[in-house]
């Protein structure tokens, strides 16, 4: 089975590897559009899909790394390889940021933080324009260079951002089964027991969410270099949705089912480009009825298919509110 | 200027708590950020229009159109798209209402095209846009009308406006006291406002009592979206622009007077909504303009970070 396995990972590599010889410009630019968003997906993942929280800012992190690496290339004439750790860097230090004094709370509220941050960053982009020049955007963003020949063409680039999916895979399949990725599942699926085993859940929660923030940094600087222009309006909050509906669609927590879900919805968005709007309408459709149908998506882990199942037992926040002629709790 | 800035901010947030006390409603019954909130008041605001530019309606009744129309709309969404997902884990819900608002969104793109559109000014009553109270200053002296400024005043050069109220604002704020009072008799004198409160404590204990959920439910939806629709309409007027992204900002800014207040309070949501109008107004006016919308959301985090449960909230033991 794992010899099985292994072939069929090898012949894959070799398929992708080739890949830009069999191809021409547009289909070799949407390959590279798929595992950008596989890398963003899967440094998504880490938070609804391991630790089971919804984390609907993650664009914000995406925007952070864009514009990290586009004014350190811009204006300190950094090397792209060095660019890439500096945007993992600053990304995980803003995830810390958010992530410290707002991971104590879960579920919706969390969300909505996440939300607002995000909204918050955009804001910001648009109105510092005496440093990201606001709405006009960062255009002219020299590309990387590699033993002294400057990319060009699409090429080189799809072979970095290969690179970048391989190392991404990597490290969420050693995240996952690593003690830490243990805690982060112990988290998912039950805060309190979690507790109870000593896991310090707040410090963990951070450190998902700061690889998570890293991942998305990660992304954004090789958009910014890929691109090569980057203005705040691609980093609204519907990015954020439209990395959400592949980890939905593949399935949350899996690493192959969330690169599934970016395959099937990059090749969607742009086989349904002549629609226009109503490939927007389609995934709103799309969202509600994975939810409905099969809300632990297209390769569900196991677990996760279990946690969807519908609930027998009445919500905990109902639970816990104090019954009539009970001593009313304390708020504390 | 301060006083203008107050009238402009109660203004603006009358309209935040009609939105707001939507999102706080189908909160405190189902637990659920009903994200296509937002949503179904930009369509109030398109059905209105369409009832005004297409049908020829009158404005009141193109406005009540829009507000039944919603009501409706809200109704089928929960029956359609949040129904099936009562017994499902939260996060399955909030990722719907997600895709809702997306759909909806989208779906107004594609009928009513992605540019700004204006209210046909023939259609719009005159007499909103004249002055209904104004205070000015005329060498040192302070001169109160009501009605337009008496022409020998205007003419005045050194004239400075204190303060000047439109009857589109009064219009608006006295619609928008007329629905809350009427929400408030509907959700403490009625039978079903009764059954709403019961559900909103204990669901499993309202439908033992013979209480159907699934109707109060809807009829939440119901008067949630009907409020969000007239905001719609009314900030259409107010600003005399409506687009199919409109009611993502409101959204996320009602939402966050929910929060503010309280989530489940509709007294907290209506609270909050005018803190959060008069806190865009000045902050706009004080602080900066560019960073206006990023107040609203900086008072939304802050206020989940530091006191979850709001103004007027329950303790926040049950919601973290």
């Amino acid at each position: 089975m794992e010899a099985r396995r292994r072939l069929v990972l090898a012949v894959a590599c070799a398929m992708v590897l080739v890949g830009p010889l069999l191809l021409g410009g547009y289909p070799l630019r949407v390959a590279i559009t798929i595992m950008l968003y596989m890398v963003l997906a899967l440094g998504l993942n880490i938070i609804p899909g391991f630790c089971g929280l919804l984390d609907l800012g993650f664009v914000g992190f995406y925007g952070i790394g864009a514009y990290t690496a586009g004014l350190l290339i811009l204006k300190l004439g950094f090397s792209f390889w060095l660019v890439l750790p500096l945007a993992a860097l600053n990304g995980a230090i803003w995830g810390i940021l958010l992530g410290a004094p707002t991971l104590r709370l879960t579920g919706d509220y969390f969300a909505i933080v996440t939300f607002g941050f995000s909204e918050i960053v955009v804001l910001v982009i648009t109105n510092w324009v005496s440093l990201t020049r606001g709405p006009m955007g960062l255009p002219g963003i020299a590309p990387p260079s590699l033993f002294g020949h400057t990319f060009n063409g699409e090429t080189p680039y799809y072979y970095t951002i290969f690179g970048l999916v391989v190392l991404t895979v990597i490290l969420c399949r050693r995240l996952a089964d690593s003690r830490l990725g243990r805690a982060f599942f112990a988290i998912r699926e039950d805060e309190v027991a979690a507790a109870h085993c000593g896991i310090p859940i707040i410090q963990t929660k951070v450190i998902a969410f700061a690889i998570s923030a890293s991942l998305g940094a990660v992304g954004g600087a090789f958009f910014a270099a890929w691109f090569t222009f980057i203005s705040p309006n691609m980093f609204k909050f519907w990015e954020s949705v439209f990395i959400l509906c592949m980890i939905v669609l593949g399935g949350m927590g899996s690493i192959p089912g969330t690169m599934l879900g970016a395959t099937i919805l990059i090749l969607l968005q742009e086989t349904l480009r002549p629609f226009g709007v109503l490939r927007y309408v389609i995934f709103g459709v799309l969202l509600v009825l994975m939810m409905r149908f099969r809300p632990a998506g297209l390769l569900a882990v196991e677990r996760v298919r279990g946690e969807m199942r519908p609930l027998e037992h009445e919500r905990p926040s109902q639970a816990r509110r104090p019954k009539p002629g009970e001593d009313q709790e304390v708020p504390s | 200027m301060f006083p203008q800035q107050l009238i402009n901010g109660l203004t603006l947030g009358s309209v935040y708590a009609l939105v707001a006390v939507g999102y706080t409603m189908v909160y405190g019954i189902i637990q659920l950020i009903n994200f296509a909130h937002g949503e179904i008041y930009m369509i109030g605001a398109y059905l209105a229009f369409t009832a005004i530019a297409v049908l020829h309606l009158p404005f009141p009744a193109a406005l009540l159109l829009s507000m039944a129309s919603c009501a409706l709309l809200g109704v089928a969404i929960d029956f359609v798209a949040y129904r099936p997902l009562r017994k499902a884990p939260r996060l399955a819900a909030l990722i719907t209402a997600i895709g809702m608002s997306l759909f909806l969104q989208n779906i107004a793109q594609a009928i009513w095209g992605a540019n700004t559109r204006p209210f046909p000014f023939e259609a719009i009553p005159k007499f909103f846009y004249a002055s209904a109270f104004s205070l000015v200053q005329v060498g040192g002296a302070t001169v109160a009308t009501v009605g337009e400024i008496p022409t020998e005043v205007a003419a005045r050069p050194d004239l400075t406006i204190v303060l000047q109220i439109s009857w589109l604002q009064v219009v608006i704020l006295t619609v928008s006291l007329l629905l809350m009072v009427g929400l408030h008799l509907i959700v403490h004198r009625t039978r079903i406002g009764t059954a709403m409160r019961a559900c909103a404590q204990d669901q499993m204990m309202a439908s033992l009592v013979g209480i159907n959920v699934n109707r109060v439910i809807g009829f939440t939806f119901a008067l949630g979206s009907a409020l969000g629709a007239a905001a719609g309409v009314l900030v259409g007027v107010y600003y005399n622009a409506i687009f199919p992204t409109m009611g993502y900002r409101v959204g996320v800014v009602a939402f966050a007077a929910a929060v503010l207040g309280g989530i489940g309070n509709v007294v907290g949501a209506i609270l909050g909504g005018l803190i959060l109008g008069l806190a865009e107004a000045l902050g706009a006016a004080y602080i900066s303009s560019e960073y206006r919308y990023a107040i609203a959301y900086a008072i939304m985090i802050l206020v989940i970070v530091f006191k979850p449960s709001g103004l007027m909230g329950s303790p926040a033991a049950e919601r973290t």
